[in-house]
């Protein structure tokens, strides 16, 4: 009755995932591995699904303009949610260190934490999304004004500033000297700063994807909503990149 | 495959927006977007081809930048306009199919009522039965049953 894609393959990566990750964190056999399988089958849903996007919108047509606000207003409001999450996790973080109790020593940083010299990689780890961003508008503007081969060559800078900037934080973590088990300063640190890196990964390559398909000439200067998407979520990605450096690295430390 | 979606499509619109007679002032039932391509262009170079303002446009969205391009917007059927709808005189109501649903508002003013709901078939002109304001359907496009109702058997979903 028609082949698996037709019917929605979602529900299936999405059990396997959280059933393999419950499991792997359990120390169950075969934990890890239907953990593995389910990502991997998620990556696959969603590749698929953009592509019939893609394939709906630039190469059949069918986004109208009134087509168009849909995917539009979604992805705000799921920008929207994205803050909501974050805002969460940074509240976290406040609710410790605002007032930290006797446990800890009362002080914040906790006795006994080490923490990084924010002036370091941090700064300029704060510096590059920044960058990013202005790179990445450099692109929007480039699009409008119908100069492609320009556009691609803002959107290479905007995804290899986003790499370097991985590229850093992963080294950050890497030489960091308390981790995410070191009480409370270790579970909201490493909770904020590592699910925005896990933003800025994704939305690296949502600006990849972008970056091909400016190549391959599916973005016109009246309509590039998927380019548009990318470039509200790169923003919302450095913008937040700000809040922990400030009040995490910069404010916690002090 | 494009004809069934973009049949689809249609009769989506017709579900999702009711028709408003007498009612001069924009719908606002609609996410009209304000910025059109021809409000970009200076009043005396504007383009006449679909290229010179999108190249790779095709199907729906080629269809409505060729509209534009002749100042026209191809939602308009979902808005029609005139004069209260009487037996000598109904109210026309555009449709691509033979048959869309329509909402009526009653007449202007004090006369106005709660949209009243119904199916505008072909060759079956309606009555609304609070203000008896009379409809007729003008078939402007392929004609033919809207999607999604002449599958009897269910034997597939989309």
């Amino acid at each position: 009755m028609g082949s698996f894609e037709q019917k929605d393959p979602g529900p299936i990566g999405a059990l396997a995932t959280t059933v393999g990750g419950v499991m792997y964190m359990h120390s169950f056999q075969g934990g890890a591995t239907l953990l593995s399988l389910g990502l991997i089958f998620i990556l696959y849903t969603m590749f698929v699904w953009w592509r019939d996007v893609l394939r709906e919108s630039t190469l059949e047509g069918h986004h109208t303009k009134v087509v168009q606000l849909g995917p539009r207003y979604g992805f705000i409001l799921f920008i929207v949610s994205e803050v909501m999450f974050l805002f969460a996790l940074f509240r976290a973080s406040s609710h410790s260190s605002l007032a930290p109790t006797v446990e800890i020593g009362g002080i914040w940083p906790p006795k006994g934490i080490a923490v990084l010299d924010p002036r370091e990689i941090p700064f300029l780890n704060t510096l590059i999304p920044l960058s990013s961003g202005a790179a990445v508008t450099w692109a929007h503007h480039a699009i409008l004004a119908g100069k492609e081969k320009r556009a691609v060559y803002a959107l290479v800078a905007t995804v290899s500033l986003a790499l370097v900037f991985t590229a850093f934080q992963g080294m950050e973590y890497y030489q960091a000297p308390s981790t995410i088990s070191d009480i409370i300063y270790g579970s909201t640190f490493f909770l904020a700063t590592g699910f925005h890196g896990f933003h800025v990964i994704i939305g690296t390559l949502f600006s990849i994807v972008c970056g091909i398909r400016q190549y391959l000439g599916h973005l016109t200067k009246e309509h590039h909503v998927g380019f548009e998407a990318a470039a509200w979520y790169w923003h919302f990605v450095d913008v937040v990149r700000l809040f922990p450096f400030v009040s995490i690295y910069w404010w916690g430390g002090i | 495959m494009w004809r069934r979606s973009s049949s689809k499509l249609l009769a989506l619109r017709s579900i999702a927006r009711p028709n408003r007679i007498v009612t001069p002032s924009p719908s606002p039932l609609t996410l009209r977007p304000s910025a059109t391509v021809l409000s970009r262009h200076f009043s005396g170079n504007v383009s006449k081809k679909v290229e010179d303002v999108m190249p790779i446009a095709t199907g729906h969205e080629r269809e409505e930048l060729e509209a534009e391009l002749q100042g026209r917007d191809i939602l308009d059927i979902n808005f029609p306009e005139g004069p209260f709808g009487t037996k000598e005189a109904p109210a026309v109501v555009k449709s691509y199919y033979d048959q869309r649903i329509v909402g009526c508002p009653g007449a202007e003013g004090e006369d106005e009522h709660d949209v009243v709901w119904f199916w505008l078939k072909k060759g079956q002109p309606h009555e609304c039965p609070v203000c008896s304001q009379y409809f007729t359907l003008e078939v402007v496009g392929p004609g033919g049953l809207p999607d999604g109702l002449d599958e009897d058997d269910d034997h597939h979903h989309h």
